[in-house]
């Protein structure tokens, strides 16, 4: 038995082999190798080390290289499209940080030219690019990224929730990633040679892969998702498990989804970095899967082109799904000597049979792993996902400003506000020393909430772990930048750069608890929470257990110039909050859901036009905005209605908690009373960022409080009375809607 | 030489924010990496940085860094031999 295939209909693609799939594929069959230095940036050590750069410049003007990869792909792949996608799922890591780089550097403070400094902003950027009215998420886990956001698109598509989805991945190359890698040796001088015995380490490269999804019934000849499988090694924040048991558990629950063996894959694209222990890595966990010692045949793309990171195991998913079409298998660029203790053969093994089905890997930092099983579709009969679970609490812990999780909890349930940048001895007072050493202000963060709701390794540790966060280890990606620019570019910071990938945190997490099922980091200013809890409903099954959190950093330096609701004027905030999640919703104990994540279309780029119109003052804008804009009364209405929250709201919430960004607080209120209006809902409503702080994971903090007040074995009864009777509504609202609820213990859906 | 032996420990546990390392107490013979100071891989780069920085001593392989960082004697002879090349 197999999942339901997800067609695939339409294609982007643009890499350093060229900018249109056939292209591509046409260099990447003649086994040419397009690593040179690097052209469009120029770092200040020499000699440069080969990339695998886009021949393009980016067009001039304001659009970051990321955002403008990101279009090109969106482009090509929505080109035959009738009408815009659902939903956009993105894996991006670098975001705008080629130009953030080169103006911090120079000293720029206007946050005007940070606009687009956001992981989540390219996502944003296709919304309006494309047309798009519904979720769009951003996964943000290093170099699995793309392949972890096409499984997500595709489960969006079999739940039934999007009939076509716009997923895969980008990255541009920058002083980041180039020199990150290079403080941790792991790139070759020679360029990438994969599964070369002389192999020295990988070529950094940029590019962006996109695939349009779409729920079409699949014919003998669509090429489609036929599966995908993730999992995290929870072994070492930068290198694979020695024994590839993380990547060999990815591809076996890829394979079982598509409902094959590895000895039914016609081609196996490997992630094939060139690192001497990923492909000694890779080779192992195939051997484990093959016992019988017969693999696929199989190649890395990187040594022709490199690898891009985050838009790597997409730009992969295009050559899988033309592998198919075009029954060509890419040979291995660079490698001219392979390894013998690899012991696989890259020789272009004569084909008994045609090529149907591919297995394509990519593996990252933090140990996250993911495959995809990418061909035609197959015959057998096809089983629906079961359906989406809700998540009973088990636990759960805030942290904010005021402190650790009682304090924090104590000041909400009184009423009072928290806020203001929290103390970090006291945030890491319960955690080893020696654990902490090397992190800095978020992942630290995120093994106290993990402590504080029972999943450290002395509680209930979980199987999987899901992190939202707007803005990422910003303490890390100072200080790495910081010494980059005053060493003139000679001495990175290795350490730094392990930990200023977004999802570093949520790698640490796994590590400490041995969680070494799905990791995902999702990111976005404003509902990276939100696009957290949506992700685990849309792969966790019924009975697994699970840490959600959400959780972000004020920094000084980069807060003020970075964050939309910092350049309103709202005060420093952090923190955020965790839950213990069971998949499945029983009688014993209060349960999360989210009811739905939407995005406005014009509020994506409130932000940009906010700050290039000064002489509006922010209320006046927005109020423009309602008036000029779709944000018409209906439009806003039926955005809302997609959240569920509307029917019966009067009779079923006993309380509202509405987030109300201070950078889009004009909209926010309007959509609010818009939302009162339909619903006649006359309970009590908290403007909750007014308690929380504004931080773009604030939604956390309000769930964890929503949790704390419904709880039936709450300790603190003198705070509040009794726990709260009735079913508490999360709102989100302004450039993203979103409602979560909060039900109490009595009730199950 | 005694004052390698004297600086390096407190650079390295400063650098590698080694909690409950006293630098004086650190064995120059002792295991630097994998033993008791918890050194890793990760802390060997960081550590090829700061050699790197402040002795202008390249280190840029792991088979040249796993003999160096044997212990901190090697690693103050190998910093002064090459230092000592490079001035001479």
């Amino acid at each position: 038995m197999s999942t339901v295939p997800v067609c695939i209909a339409g294609m982007g693609l643009i890499c350093a082999a060229g900018d249109e799939s056939e292209r591509v594929f046409g260099t990447l069959a003649a086994g040419r190798s397009a690593l040179a230095p690097p052209h469009h940036f120029h770092p200040r050590v020499t000699p440069h080390l080969p990339v695998g750069e886009v021949a393009q410049a980016t067009p001039p003007g304001d659009l970051p290289r990321t955002h403008w990869l990101a279009r090109s792909a969106a482009k090509q792949a929505m080109s035959g499209a009738a009408a815009g996608p659902d939903a956009i799922v993105l894996g991006v890591t670098t975001g705008g940080m080629a130009r953030t780089e080169g103006l911090l550097a120079a000293g720029v403070t206007d946050p005007v030219a940070y606009a687009r400094h956001a992981v989540g902003s390219v996502a944003q950027d296709l919304v309006a690019q494309t047309g798009c009215r519904g979720p769009v998420l951003t996964i943000s886990t290093a170099c699995s990224s793309g392949a972890v956001a096409l499984h997500l698109a595709a489960q969006l598509i079999r739940h039934g929730l999007c009939q076509r989805v716009l997923a895969g991945g980008v990255d541009s190359l920058c002083r980041l990633t180039y020199y990150g890698f290079k403080s941790l040796q792991l790139i070759d001088p020679a360029g990438a040679r994969p599964l070369c015995a002389e192999r020295g380490g990988m070529s950094v490269a940029e590019g962006a892969g996109l695939l349009l999804l779409d729920d079409s019934p699949p014919r003998p000849e669509s090429v489609a998702l036929l599966g995908g499988g993730l999992s995290c090694d929870a072994y070492h924040g930068a290198k694979p498990h020695p024994e590839g048991l993380g990547a060999a558990a990815a591809m076996r629950a890829a394979l079982n989804e598509a409902g094959l063996r590895l000895d039914q894959i016609d081609y196996v694209n490997l992630h094939g970095t060139g690192t001497p222990d990923n492909d000694r890595a890779e080779a192992q966990a195939l051997h484990r899967l093959a016992p019988t010692g017969d693999l696929p045949p199989l190649s890395s793309i990187k040594g022709a082109v490199g690898h891009s990171l985050a838009a790597a195991g997409a730009i992969e998913a295009v050559i899988a799904a033309l592998v198919v079409h075009q029954q060509h298998l890419p040979p291995n660029t660079g490698c001219s000597d392979p390894d013998p203790e690899l012991a696989i053969s890259i020789d272009p093994s004569p084909r008994s049979r045609p090529i149907q089905r591919v297995l394509s890997n990519s593996f990252g930092f933090g140990g996250n792993n993911a495959a995809l099983v990418i061909g035609r579709p197959i015959a057998s009969a096809s089983v629906p996902p079961a359906d989406m679970p809700c998540f009973t609490i088990r636990g759960y812990a805030a942290l904010s400003g005021s402190g650790g999780s009682e304090a924090t909890l104590k000041a909400l349930l009184a009423g009072a506000p928290v806020g203001g940048r929290a103390d970090l001895a006291k945030i890491s007072a319960g955690l080893p020393a020696g654990l902490v050493r090397r992190l800095k202000r978020l992942p630290r963060m995120a093994l106290a909430l993990t402590q504080a709701c029972g999943c450290g390794p002395d509680g209930a540790p979980p199987g999987a772990v899901y992190l939202g966060t707007g803005w990422g280890a910003l303490s890390e990606t100072n200080d790495f930048l910081n010494r980059l620019f005053e060493s003139e570019e000679r001495f990175p910071s290795p350490m730094d750069f392990i930990g200023s990938v977004h999802n570093a945190a949520a790698g640490q997490v796994a590590l400490w608890t041995g969680a070494t099922g799905e990791n995902l980091t999702t990111t976005c200013p404003y509902a990276a929470f939100e696009q957290a809890l949506m992700s685990a409903h849309l792969l966790q099954q019924n009975g697994s257990s699970l840490v959600l959190m959400g959780v972000d950093e004020a920094h000084p330096q980069l807060r003020p110039k970075l964050d939309p609701d910092a350049v309103a004027g709202a005060p420093p905030a952090e923190g955020g909050g965790a839950l213990r999640l069971e998949a499945g919703a029983g009688q014993e104990a209060p349960y999360l859901r989210l009811l739905g994540l939407d995005y406005c279309r014009h509020g994506a780029t409130l932000l940009e036009r906010d700050l290039s119109e000064r002489d509006l003052s922010e209320r006046d804008l927005s109020e423009r905005d309602l008036s000029e804009r779709d944000l018409s009364e209906r439009d806003l209405l039926a955005r809302l209605a997609r959240t569920h929250a509307l029917a019966s709201a009067s009779q079923r919430y006993g309380l509202v908690l509405a987030g109300l960004p201070a950078s889009c607080r004009a909209l926010a209120e309007r959509q609010l009373r818009v939302w009162r209006a339909a619903t006649g809902f006359d309970g009590p409503l908290i403007d909750y960022r007014r308690h929380t702080g504004d931080f773009a994971t604030a939604a956390a903090l309000a769930a964890v409080w929503a949790a704390a007040m419904v709880d039936p074995q709450r300790r603190d009864p003198s705070v509040v009375g009794d726990p709260f009777p009735k079913a508490i509504l999360i709102l989100g609202l302004g450039a993203v809607v979103s409602a979560m609820e909060v039900v109490p213990m009595a009730e199950v859906p | 030489m005694p004052n390698l032996l004297e600086e390096l420990p407190r650079k390295i546990v400063a650098t590698l924010n080694l909690p409950d390392i006293d630098p004086g107490e650190i064995d120059p013979d002792e295991q630097l990496v994998g033993g008791r100071l918890g050194i890793d891989s990760i802390d060997v780069l960081e550590m090829v940085m700061l050699i790197e920085k402040d002795y202008g001593v390249i280190i840029d392989s792991k088979e040249l860094g796993a003999k160096v960082f044997t212990s901190l004697r090697t690693l103050a002879e190998h910093i002064q031999r090459q230092s000592g090349e490079l001035t001479n």
